[in-house]
């Protein structure tokens, strides 16, 4: 009787440091939270077809081949959502120059990526902290 | 009257001169050529064979431009050693590559950052694309001398006097892309006609291609 008493003990001593090193290990990266390589997959191609059915920004992509935006645009979501991924794509300011997208476009992609992101589940406060770490990259895509 | 009789002479002795710089210009024949359905094709290369010309490349650097996410020309004709250079007139990126066996090459073209020319020394059929933008389609024919010639828009090429065998080629020939199938000027006539099976390309892979439902094509 003791003697169980003592294992039942012990097995919840264990439960609770196991419980507890969980919770010091490592903050999830947002890499993680969305759900990494598949997760990441399923929103660029959510995003993919949220510019195909759009009339505002689809004439930046019409000629635009699909598969190279969207391994571009996944490894670039990994690299910066601090996944596995190193990105060595062009940079923004190169694939952006000469296209002179103005505000209101801009904002009208950012629209369609939080669609996206809508559609594939990801939670409004997840979707913040991935658009916080998008947002320093507006000036090296807008107006160029 | 002495005078006059120099005269004529030197217009004959000119004239001599000016045909023989254009032996290989003076267009003495015609081809024709028409696809599957009796329609006019135009960019169909012929390039004769056994011809004297110049061996050596022309100095002139050829140009392949993009222009408005296109390649202009469509379609280059140049001769082995030439060189080609591709501009980029257009404001954006674009990253020209060929997978063809006679010219394997890969060039990011950023605007306003010219690219040195490349040499086209083998010759052969080389397909462009551009990586970015899968609606661009290119062709180079380099040709093993400078004897190269394409028809027009009625299908038509006009040839010098003296063709005999040839080769033929066009970029959407049903037949492998890099065959250049051999052929010769009939005996007889100054008219001929040469039919080619043609194929729809196929479909790139683009947001245009691909969602083409939703925006009224």
């Amino acid at each position: 009787m003791k003697y169980f008493a003592y294992t039942q003990k012990l097995m919840v001593i264990l439960l609770m440091t196991a419980s507890l090193s969980a919770c010091q290990s490592a903050p999830q990266s947002l890499y993680q939270k969305v759900g990494e390589q598949a997760g990441l997959e399923r929103l660029v191609d959510a995003f993919i077809n949220q510019i195909g059915q759009d009339k505002v920004i689809f004439h930046y992509f019409k000629q635009t081949n699909v598969s190279h935006f969207r391994a571009g645009f996944i490894s670039h979501l990994c690299d910066v959502l601090d996944g596995p991924c190193q990105y060595d794509g062009d940079s923004m300011v190169q694939i952006h120059t000469g296209m002179n997208i103005n505000e209101h476009d801009f904002n009208h992609a950012v629209e369609l990526l939080i669609a996206a992101m809508d559609e594939v589940g990801i939670t409004h406060p997840v979707q913040n902290q991935i658009l916080a770490k998008l947002a320093p990259m507006r000036s090296e895509i807008i107006k160029i | 009257m002495p005078f006059f009789v120099l005269q004529e002479r030197l217009i004959v002795k000119l004239s001599i001169a000016l045909l023989g710089c254009l032996s290989v210009a003076v267009s003495a024949k015609t081809l024709t050529v028409v696809d599957q359905h009796g329609s006019p094709v135009k960019n169909a290369v012929v390039e004769l064979l056994n011809v004297a010309t110049d061996k050596q490349p022309p100095q002139q650097i050829a140009i392949m431009d993009q222009v408005n996410k296109q390649f202009s020309p469509r379609l280059l004709t140049v001769m082995q050693g030439q060189q080609v250079s591709f501009p980029n007139s257009d404001d954006i990126r674009h990253h020209v590559y060929s997978f063809s066996e006679a010219k394997p090459f890969e060039l990011k073209l950023y605007a306003g950052t010219p690219k040195a020319p490349i040499t086209f020394g083998q010759s052969g059929v080389v397909v462009l694309g551009c990586n970015i933008h899968d609606s661009m389609v290119g062709y180079i024919y380099v040709g093993q001398s400078n004897a190269v010639f394409v028809s027009d828009d009625q299908g038509k090429i006009n040839l010098p006097d003296n063709v005999g065998e040839y080769v033929f080629w066009h970029p959407e020939q049903a037949s492998n892309i890099n065959e250049r199938a051999k052929m010769s000027w009939p005996d007889t006539g100054t008219d001929a006609r040469v039919k080619i099976k043609l194929v729809t390309p196929v479909p790139r892979n683009t947001f245009g291609e691909k969602f083409k439902e939703h925006h009224g094509q």
